[in-house]
């Protein structure tokens, strides 16, 4: 009875914690969306948008992409999450930190850097740019869930004398289903929504719900249109949510026991695990290189210039110095960071409404964009061209995110061992502290990186958003590469090749 | 549920709260320490230049950026009469209209103006010892099958431009025709300026393999300010008589709460001083006569004395139209 009591009172106490995540989400997301919708939304544009064939044409390609490019990213990104969750191996952080550099990086650098490799566009270009920029994704979401899989369930597999597929079928992917599921939407989402990598490697006969969404609320200041087009991509993604979270539930209730230590082998057969990740990094870090390529070289011959730009000196055409570019993003992604974490936690370990914290994936970025400004128009709101807004929308957005990367371990936390730390005499705090934090620690620290990557590299919301002395890495990435002049590209892409080894550098330690 | 309802009853506080609140006072300036002025992303103006306007009028101006023109004015026009600033800069005259429809702006001049023009890859021509082609129709011909690559007119600014030249040129019944032969002619469509420019275009940083692109007519003498090495000619010249004039507006927004500041400042950007320095920081040409041209401009950037022209008008009330049509004859 003590024990229920304390259990219970564990809870309740962490459910009003909820109330932080569940406010900021309101006020800053569906405040602002709500307040688009209001003023946009028209019952009879909504049929119009229906009934277009072009636009069906476009939805369905958005459909078929994603759901291809996930397929592509699960079986390149999963064999990797294994080899880097259950070996370690001289290399293996660098190889982390490899794999999740794309994801900060600007659609149009990884973009340019397939073309330079693929020289034609089209669905392969495509699918590859997506598979460059969502294996991190499975690798950040699903490792840390990986390493905490019971090696002795496996090894009892084996010795009762179960083959290698069916120990991983019976027996690892009931523990790891809800971490791949979950990775696998959230990849889905961003290849549904994908825009800028659509626009540059499909041509304009390949259009997305998210770029058609943006041309009429951007080009044609169609608002009404755009809203629209930005409730059949809610319904469409809110269907895929709805489908992945049941066949999570079904999948994973079967066998729910998780072992609590992190287990990491010496490698007894090393070769499997380095030629594996070895593959993925050769997919992924390819087009990085060409990126590195063109910051070095320039026609056909070696130049440190614009490297030497960068570190000294004012950004060609910018009027703003690389340092204060790069001290900008940083200051804002650890802002992010710091707000986002502590409130993906908060959700995470609670069994707080889920579909509440999805909703900014399904949300067009043009949505919430115009939102933000005519909601915090109006003192005392009146927030929308503060610089440090800008974060706090960055939080916004990598929020889902977050918790989809916390929750995995944090739902592997057996009740026993909390059970237990209560009947010992710990309270919910101590218990937290010394029993859950640090099994969460490593999940903790791959979401933080993961956190201030979405914001290091977060461009749509944000580019709608107004800037006062605030150029990030991507915008000036973007201006760089937006002007004539071959020192201005080449600064350009420096500026990129150095957001890879800064990520890279960043990566390997969390 | 009490999540649902904290949630609900949040936005409805939040909503009335913004809805209700007075709006500014007019006819005083709110901050008088302070003026915005809300441009596109590529606005990068000279540093420092802005010290002089304090100087005179003790008027801090803050320089508040968003996107590129497209964005900025959609987002003008979403927050007309409550607008984030006092002063926009950047409107052109394929938007002017749309901007005059969603009466953004209480008055508006001409600050300056610039062409959108086919540029080519010097040499790639001669070294192939083929002539560079010298009119819009000369693009159609088989000699430049596969040569040249535009942006995406629904997406660019460029590629609008370069749309409308075509328009202007061949008439409001002609012009479809013309795209036909430029599609069977290999035109390539990119995304927008930069894929075409640094990824697609020959005479660039990119080496790619179109040696004709659309870009701007003072586009050669930014290849030599911002060349790798020093250079004393660019790349890559202009074909002048594809040029589309583009002019951009700036202009006091409906419902700025300096008045006063933004007539200063605007009078200011349309000073000589302010003037003379656009051309090496905006690559634009200055509307003051009084402004004298740096000589990089005046030896490598090209202004035709009777560029390819629209009424704005024209553009406002035909364009939705004029896209569709073209997207038809490009897929």
């Amino acid at each position: 009875m003590a024990e229920y009591m304390e259990r219970h009172h564990l809870v309740s106490k962490t459910k009003t914690l909820l109330i932080a995540p569940v406010v900021f989400l309101s006020v800053f997301f569906v405040v602002p969306v709500t307040n688009t919708f209001l003023r946009y939304f028209r019952f009879s544009e909504f049929g119009n948008v229906l009934s277009n064939q072009s636009l069906r044409g476009v939805a369905w390609f958005s459909l078929w992409q994603a759901v291809v490019s996930t397929l592509a990213t699960l079986a390149i990104g999963l064999p990797v999450t294994w080899a880097l969750s259950r070996f370690t191996f001289r290399g293996s952080r660098l190889a982390r930190g490899i794999l999740t550099a794309p994801f900060v990086l600007p659609a149009v650098v990884i973009a340019a850097g397939v073309l330079a490799i693929t020289d034609s566009r089209g669905v392969i270009p495509i699918l590859w740019a997506h598979v460059v920029f969502n294996v991190s994704v499975v690798l950040r979401i699903v490792g840390p869930r990986w390493a905490m899989v019971n090696l002795r369930l496996e090894h009892a597999a084996a010795t009762l004398g179960a083959r290698p597929s069916h120990t991983f079928t019976l027996v690892v992917l009931p523990h790891i289903a809800d971490a791949v599921i979950s990775a696998a939407t959230l990849v889905f989402v961003y290849c549904f929504t994908s825009f800028g990598v659509i626009a540059i490697l499909g041509g304009i006969s390949r259009r997305t719900l998210e770029s058609e969404i943006f041309t009429q609320a951007v080009r044609l200041g169609n608002t009404e249109t755009a809203t629209a087009l930005a409730v059949v991509q809610a319904v469409i993604i809110g269907a895929v949510f709805f489908i992945t979270r049941r066949s999570s539930r079904s999948l994973s209730t079967s066998l729910h026991v998780s072992s609590p230590q992190q287990l990491r082998t010496k490698p007894t057969h090393r070769l499997t695990p380095l030629i594996i990740t070895a593959a993925a990094i050769v997919v992924v870090a390819s087009p990085l290189l060409a990126t590195i390529y063109r910051s070095l070289v320039v026609n056909g011959q070696l130049s440190l210039s614009a490297w030497r730009t960068i570190f000294s000196g004012t950004l060609p055409a910018l009027s703003v110095s690389p340092q204060s570019v790069i001290t900008t993003s940083l200051v804002f992604a650890i802002t992010a960071a710091c707000i986002c974490v502590p409130l993906a936690l908060l959700v995470a370990s609670n069994s707080a409404p889920r579909a509440l914290f999805s909703l900014p994936l399904a949300i067009s970025a043009a949505t919430l964009g115009i939102g933000l400004i005519i909601t915090f128009n109006r003192s005392p709101f009146s927030w929308r061209s503060e610089r440090w807004f800008i974060p706090l929308i960055h939080a916004v957005i990598a929020l889902p995110l977050m918790i989809r990367a916390l929750e995995p371990a944090a739902k592997a936390i057996p009740n026993s061992l909390r059970n237990a730390s209560a009947t010992l005499g710990a309270s919910p705090f101590a218990t937290w502290r010394h029993v859950e934090l640090p099994l969460l620690k490593p999940a903790l620290l791959r979401a933080t990186g993961l956190s201030m990557a979405t914001s290091l590299g977060e461009f749509g919301a944000t580019s709608f958003l107004s800037r006062s002395g605030s150029t990030t890495l991507p915008i000036a990435i973007a201006q760089l590469l937006g002007r004539p002049g071959v020192a201005t590209q080449q600064a350009g892409f420096a500026l990129a090749a150095l957001m890879v080894l800064v990520t890279v550098g960043v990566m390997s330690r969390a | 549920m009490k999540f649902t309802r904290t949630l609900i009853t949040a936005s409805l506080v939040i909503i009335t709260t913004a809805c209700s609140s007075p709006t500014a006072n007019t006819s005083t300036d709110a901050t008088p320490n302070e003026v915005t002025l809300l441009a596109y992303d590529a606005f990068t103006p000279k540093e420092g230049i802005f010290d002089a306007f304090t100087a005179t009028t003790g008027a801090k101006v803050k320089v508040v950026t968003s996107g590129d023109t497209g964005t900025l004015i959609s987002k003008a026009i979403l927050t007309a009469g409550n607008p984030e600033g006092d002063v926009l800069w950047g409107i052109d005259n394929t938007l002017l209209s749309r901007a005059q429809k969603a009466e953004l702006l209480t008055s508006y001049e001409p600050v300056d103006y610039g062409d959108i023009c086919v540029n080519y890859d010097k040499q790639w021509f001669t070294s192939r010892n083929i002539a560079p082609p010298t009119s819009l129709e000369d693009l159609a011909l088989p000699t430049y099958k596969n040569l040249l690559t535009v942006q995406d007119p629904v997406a660019s600014s460029p590629g609008l431009g370069f749309l409308m030249g075509t328009i202007a040129h061949f008439g409001t019944d002609k012009w479809q025709a013309y795209w036909k032969s430029l599609k069977a002619n290999g035109v390539h469509i990119a995304a927008d300026w930069t894929t075409a420019y640094t990824i697609d275009f020959s005479g660039s940083s990119g080496k790619g393999k179109y040696p004709l692109v659309v870009s701007y007519g003072s586009s050669p003498p930014a290849e030599v300010l911002y060349a790798e090495k020093p250079i004393d000619t660019p790349p890559t010249a202009v074909i002048e008589s594809t040029c589309f004039r583009q002019t951009e507006y700036v202009g006091a927004l409906r419902g700025t709460r300096n008045p006063n500041n933004a007539k200063k400042l605007i009078s200011y950007l349309l000073d000589v001083s302010f003037q003379e320095s656009m051309p090496l920081s905006l690559f634009v040409f200055p509307v003051n006569k009084k402004a004298t041209l740096p000589d990089l401009f005046t030896k490598f950037a090209v202004a035709p004395k009777n560029p390819l022209t629209l009424d704005p008008a024209d553009i406002e009330k035909n364009r939705d139209a004029w896209l569709s049509t073209w997207r038809d004859i490009i897929l």
